[in-house]
């Protein structure tokens, strides 16, 4: 029954809205509707909504008043008395559109007319007046009390009518901090939501006021403050345990169309962990792709494609360190452990002003900061892979720790085969995380996190692979007053591969590539005032690539050594950006970026000979660049520009311009991420490459927030991202200039989107249409592929369509259901046969000019829950899975060989049958 | 002519570089870089093939584009007879040979110098008098079509190639494999390829006494029982050895014979030919093998065009397949006899559908007329006169029908 009030509610509060959004003007609204049972404070906030009257009353006084009511195009007099009949309440309106409600007595809000000259007054006559612990509601004492107490916030009596309010919001189980929670008041309407930090700051005018906080699966709290002068006040929220059967889950939920942010997709790991997987552990990298405008190349793939930008223009930030590789195993698993993170972002066209050195995206991953309060722990054991984290406090409140691993079994598995290759083959990997947070005091707090994930594999006793991300960093957050805060970042990322080789002694070698990268960053945050929120800062990266060595492998070994020279670089940005609320409809986010690369000695380079190909025939001349020197410079501003207006409470549109630059490119012969790809500097000859993109979206939501609707549309373009000649040479090679190519881009797309995150029925449906192509035309070097003219790119797939379907039976029993068809990729086909060299051979089609067959695949999983008892000893759960349940066998690869001087083609599917899939998992 | 003389020109005058990091490709390399190919294989089929993981053949309808280019396959052979084969592409449906493009004007032509006719022979081949190149200068080939399309290639360099030091082989558990060693002691040629031809005796299960001629059973005069037949290299064998501190190629692989092969019953040959390549005409070669041979894996390059040296001259966008090249040619024989191999290798029986039949007096011109079913030998009744004969069909009696009884002058 209670839900059905709500749904009543919520469909109510929708229309009157609509129609209170058509007739603002009319003096003397008519109310008709039908009230059943509802609680006084509700009705009232229809009553506000539908006329525009401010209701005023004490809480406890009403709180066991309901109200039964059916109204036909009544006036808000005829309505209240109509409501009041036999009842001793009674109410009064005055000229400012204020009701007055009172127990016992009338109010005469209108004063004789020279009462007060010329003033009103500061604060209504009565708002909550006298707060007193409110027996009926469930919630515990404690936590009403602080809602119901007047925080006096600052001392003495204001200076100015504004005043800064400011704090951090925190969960009260754990002493996380909590991300993006509403922190706002209704009258008038001025709000923000919490940063990373938890941190929030308020500019608002001085006085008396109601504090509303609400976030994702917590508790929605207010607090009654007092506002004298600038001030802190700091929030904890409870988890939401909800004793009903329906969770309500409403923080942020007006996000998608009240936020600034266009493009941006966030995701919290209770979203994530629902989405099925084919090896039944979440996989951020996996859920990452069902999202509008993300695609990969194939399955077993986790390079991400976003909005037809190539898998090296994506800047994936762990902590705040960047990541050059981010999986396991080839990419069927992502390198990050499921259990310590927090949220996920995904910037695809407004990116903060704060990033930059990517052209597609910007994925954000962070993790918890561990628990404050206890120690607890999480875990997990899959068919694969396990996993444990644990966490707890150091010093109570003020320092915690997050630990976290996870390691796979497949090299046990492998040495259980019966084939003696395989048995002699490994295939392992592990991720390890360690996080740090401690509050030195109110104003300082220290954040430290490292990451290691290390990849082996072998075949059959031979070449043996490995790879490895390292990744370190280290915050300080320094609030300097409640409207400037500044945080120092110092990061360290490393990532390498090897490739040892020891069957053939005289050809016995090993094959290195390491990258690391060394970044400082300060970023301020000044929250001007209810209007101006300015971000800028200043960040410095230095790389150093060792690009390639191979060395011999003992005594016999005829292989010369040949280590390439390290290539170096700088990379600085300064930045500043302000978000600007014009009117509570319209603001505008405008940003500048200016970044300056250079690419440093030592180093040799090559000159050409001008208007010809580059090769190695063309080379005119080489220079020598010491060290320290500036052996190449680029320099550009970037321009990041967006705006929202708000057509309505539920609807608003947002445009947004990018422009982006990346020094460095990844090199890859392949359509997927390999080990074996280079992270390759900009230099001399390879520019940078420039993107720019236009977006525009329209936001909508319905049913009182519970359903988001977004159409995005943008174009792209890129400019010198890197191509290669045919059959390029990439490993090893001291100048590859003359093995790539700089082409041009262009990407188009729009995207639709339905969202519904809470209720029994959740989950979202995309479809995305959408083009990437590219264009290689040096007509003076005669670099030429297809003519010249556009062709798709790799991961140019038009038509997307994603659902992501969860069903709850009850709190401990849930399925969900991910469907998921998109076009096949292009592909270059072989178009006739000749014979030659005694085999019959193949003449193949322009570059991508045919396409894979489409793509589709179905995925269920179900979650089974152990009861629910708040305090018991471990939390554990199953969580069985299908992967591709219909069993589809969707190409990953085509390609053609010639056998016995035939020519055949073979389509490769990796998941080419249902996989089933079971996972425990615990929390303690 | 013109824009290659330009490219010359500016070529000409680069200044010299050192070579050292001028040549990059490594053959170790590229075999680390198959190893990995072949790892993600086997990890798919490890990891995954429990899952579901296959491989299904792939025939879309689209390989029917009306396409008709010109095909170049050969060399220049800077010291003996040069053959070049011309032919169309055809359509990817089907498996027979495409036919020879006939008619067709050859020439090797000297930089600024004289030109070479190539004679026509059958079958699109195109055949030179032996001749001697001069190793310094630079040659091409020209093609006038019988439809007066003009092709030439681009002129190229004459490698000289350095003898083969010895074909080795080794009998490893699963087969015979066998390598070439070879080595530049002036350190230039780097980029090498091999062709071969191998030869092997066999014999048919029958050893055939009698012979059905002129409508009666005679005396067979020649033994048809032991044949030599052979085959030609299909893949395409290349090693570089720019990697490595010396030009020197040990053991490269160049066949691997099952261990239970017909070829080694008896005796087995293989002339083996190798050729100096440039650096060009090998990442030609690597390219159309990455394109044409590679194991199919979950990270395949994308094949890519291939462009070779040969251009139409009055519609340079027109596609020509082929790289020309010059070179000598450097050859070596070997013999591996059935008894230097592990005596437990036993051979699969190419003949182990034959079976012998008996053909009754009465019967034998209807049976053997035809000449698909061969006479073995006599059945003797117990008065030891004829009264039938032993018989099976003529290709398990008759090993002229998959080779040849003359003797190949090189056997031993």
């Amino acid at each position: 029954m209670a839900q059905f009030y709500r749904v009543l509610f919520f469909l109510l509060s929708f229309w009157v809205s609509l129609s209170a959004a058509q007739g603002q003007v009319t003096e003397a609204k008519l109310i008709s509707g039908d009230f059943q049972n509802l609680t006084f404070e509700s009705f009232a906030r229809v009553l506000e909504n539908k006329t525009g009257y401010r209701f005023y009353f004490d809480p406890a006084q009403v709180d066991s008043l309901r109200i039964n009511l059916l109204v036909q195009e009544k006036t808000l007099p005829q309505v209240l008395e109509q409501a009041f009949k036999n009842t001793d309440y009674r109410f009064a309106l005055d000229a400012h559109q204020r009701v007055f409600i009172t127990k016992g007595r009338e109010l005469t809000p209108n004063l004789p007319k020279d009462f007060f000259l010329g003033s009103t007054p500061n604060t209504p006559i009565a708002e909550n007046t006298a707060p007193t612990p409110n027996r009926t509601a469930a919630r515990s004492r404690n936590i009403n009390q602080s809602e119901l107490k007047v925080y006096q916030i600052g001392q003495g009596t204001a200076t100015s009518d504004k005043a800064n309010l400011a704090g951090h919001i925190r969960e009260s189980k754990s002493g996380e901090p909590v991300i993006g929670a509403a922190v706002y008041i209704e009258s008038p309407l001025i709000g923000t939501t919490t940063d990373q930090f938890g941190y929030y700051s308020l500019t608002l005018p001085v006085g008396r006021h109601e504090i509303k906080i609400k976030s994702l699966g917590l508790k929605n709290t207010r607090r009654q403050v007092q506002l004298n002068a600038n001030g802190k006040l700091d929030i904890e929220l409870e988890e939401d345990i909800t004793p009903l059967k329906e969770v309500v889950i409403e923080a942020e939920k007006d996000k998608n169309v009240a936020g600034m942010q266009m493009g941006l997709e966030k995701l919290d790991i209770k979203t994530m962990r629902q989405v099925p997987t084919a090896f039944g552990e979440t996989d951020i990298l996996r859920v990452v792709l069902t999202l509008p405008g993300v695609k990969s190349v194939g399955e077993g793939s986790t390079g991400l494609n976003v909005r037809g930008g190539a898998t090296d223009q994506n800047l994936i930030l762990f902590n705040d360190a960047t990541i050059y590789n981010p999986s396991h195993l080839f990419g069927f698993f992502s390198a990050f452990n499921p259990d310590v993170l927090k949220t996920v972002e995904l910037y695809k066209s407004a990116v903060p002003a704060k990033y930059g050195g990517r052209l597609s995206s910007v994925l954000e991953i962070a993790t918890r900061d561990g628990n404050k309060k206890q120690l607890a722990g999480s875990g997990g054991i899959g068919l694969l892979t396990s996993r444990l984290t644990l966490e707890g406090p150091i010093v109570k409140d003020k320092t915690s720790f997050l630990l976290g691993g996870r390691s796979t079994y497949s090299d046990w598995i492998l040495t259980k085969l019966p084939n003696s290759v395989l048995n002699q083959s490994k295939a392992s990997f592990y991720d390890l995380n360690a996080h740090l947070t401690h509050e030195i005091d109110d104003q300082n707090t220290l954040y430290a996190s490292g990451y290691i994930s290390r990849d082996k594999f072998k075949l059959g006793g031979d070449t043996l692979f490995n790879y490895a991300n390292r990744t370190g960093s280290v915050k300080w957050k320094h609030i300097f007053n409640n409207k400037l805060y500044g945080v120092l970042t110092g990061s360290y990322s490393h990532y390498d591969y090897a490739a040892t080789s020891e069957r053939n002694p005289v050809n016995a070698s090993d094959l290195t590539y390491s990258i690391d990268q060394n970044q400082f960053q300060a970023d301020f945050s000044y929250f001007h005032n209810a209007k101006h929120t300015f971000d800028f800062g200043l960040s410095t990266i230095h790389y150093n690539v060792a690009p390639g060595s191979l060395q011999p492998v003992g005594p016999e070994s005829l292989i010369a050594p040949d280590v390439l020279d390290r290539e170096k670089a700088r990379e600085s940005a300064v930045y500043i950006s302000d978000k600007f609320d014009i009117s509570p409809r319209l603001s505008v986010n405008v940003g500048l970026r200016y970044s300056l690369y250079q690419a440093l000695g030592p180093r040799e380079t090559y000159q050409y000979a001008p208007f010809i190909s580059k090769t190695t025939s063309s080379i005119t001349d080489t220079l020598l660049f010491r060290q320290g020197d500036v052996v190449a410079k680029y320099h550009g501003p970037e321009y990041r520009l967006s705006a929202k207006y708000s057509l309505s409470d539920y609807s608003s549109v947002k445009v947004s311009f990018n422009r982006m630059r990346q020094y460095i490119h990844m090199l890859s012969n392949t359509a997927s991420m390999s080990p074996t790809d280079i992270w390759k500097l900009s230099d001399a000859h390879l520019r940078p490459q420039v993107g720019e993109q236009y977006a525009i979206g329209y936001y909508r939501n319905f049913r009182a927030n519970t359903i988001e609707t977004s159409v995005e549309a943008y174009i792209k373009n890129m400019h010198d991202f890197v191509d290669y000649k045919n059959s390029a040479t990439l490993l090893l090679n001291s100048h590859l200039e003359t093995d790539v190519i700089n082409a041009e881009g262009k990407a188009h797309g729009v995207e639709l989107m339905v969202k519904k995150l809470t209720g029994k029925i959740n989950g979202w449906v995309s479809y995305t249409y959408s083009r990437s192509l590219v264009r290689v035309n040096e007509a003076a070097t005669s670099d030429v592929i297809n003519g010249g003219k556009y062709y798709p790119s790799n991961f140019d797939k038009p038509h997307d369509f994603t659902l992501i379907g969860n069903y709850r039976f009850s709190r401990r029993f849930s399925t969900s259901l991910n469907f998921n068809y998109s076009t096949g990729r292009p592909i270059t086909l072989p178009l006739a046969r000749y014979f030659a060299d005694n085999a019959m051979r193949v003449f193949y089609s322009d570059r991508n000019a045919y396409r894979v067959p489409d793509y589709y695949r179905a995925d269920f999983a179900m979650n089974i829950e152990g009861n629910h008892k708040v305090r018991k000893l471990a939390h554990s759960s199953w969580t069985l899975g299908i992967y591709n349940l219909t069993g589809r066998k969707n190409p990953y690869s085509i390609y053609f060989k010639t056998e016995n001087g035939r020519i055949n083609g073979y389509k490769l599917s990796v998941f080419g049958r249902p996989i089933p899939n079971l996972t425990y998992n615990f929390k303690f | 002519m013109l824009r290659n003389n330009n490219w010359a020109q500016v070529k000409n005058n680069a200044r010299p570089v050192r070579l050292k990091t001028k040549y990059k490709k490594s053959a170790a390399y590229t075999r680390l870089l198959d190893l990995l190919s072949l790892f993600k294989y086997y990890l798919v089929g490890c990891l995954l093939l429990i899952l579901g993981s296959c491989v299904e053949p792939y025939r879309p309808d689209v390989i029917q584009a009306p396409n008709n280019y010109l095909v170049v396959d050969g060399f220049i052979n800077s010291n003996g007879r040069t053959n070049i084969r011309l032919s169309r592409t055809l359509n990817l449906d089907g498996a027979n040979i495409p036919p020879g493009e006939a008619n067709a004007q050859v020439l090797i032509e000297e930089e600024g110098g004289p030109q070479f006719r190539l004679v026509q022979g059958n079958n699109g081949n195109y055949t030179s008098q032996p001749l001697q190149l001069n190793p310094i200068r630079r040659y091409r080939l020209r093609i006038r079509t019988a439809d007066n399309q003009e092709y030439a290639s681009d002129f190229v360099e004459n490698k000289i190639t350095p003898p083969i030091d010895s074909i080795s082989w080794k009998a490893e558990s699963d087969g015979l494999q066998i390598y070439a060693n070879t080595h530049d002691a002036a350190q230039k040629t780097h980029y090498y390829r091999w062709k071969f031809d191998e030869t092997w005796e066999f014999t048919t299960p029958f050893y055939s006494v009698r012979e059905y001629k002129n409508n009666q059973i005679t005396d067979r005069m020649i033994n048809v029982n032991r044949c030599w037949r052979g085959s030609n290299s299909t893949t395409i064998l290349i090693n570089s050895t720019a990697k490595l501190s010396q030009d020197v190629v040990s053991e490269f692989p160049i066949i691997k014979i099952p261990s239970n092969s017909v070829k080694i019953k008896y005796k087995y040959s293989i002339l083996v030919k190798q050729y100096a390549q440039t650096k060009e005409a090998y990442e030609y070669a690597e390219t159309l093998k990455k394109n044409t041979e590679n194991i199919g894996t979950l990270f395949d390059p994308l094949p890519t065009q291939l462009t070779g040296n040969i251009k139409c001259l009055s519609d340079p966008a027109e596609p020509v397949i082929g790289f020309v090249s010059v070179a000598s040619e450097e050859v070596k024989r070997i013999f591996i006899k059935r008894g230097q191999l592990p005596i437990f290798w036993g051979t699969l029986d190419e003949y182990s559908y034959c079976a012998l039949d008996s053909v009754e007096l009465k019967d034998v011109a209807a049976t053997f007329a035809s000449g698909l079913v061969l006479p073995v030998n006599d059945i003797l009744n117990e008065m030891g006169s004829t009264i039938g004969y032993t018989a099976s069909s003529a290709e398990c009696v008759d090993c002229r029908v998959r080779g040849t009884i003359v003797r190949p002058d090189f056997w031993e």
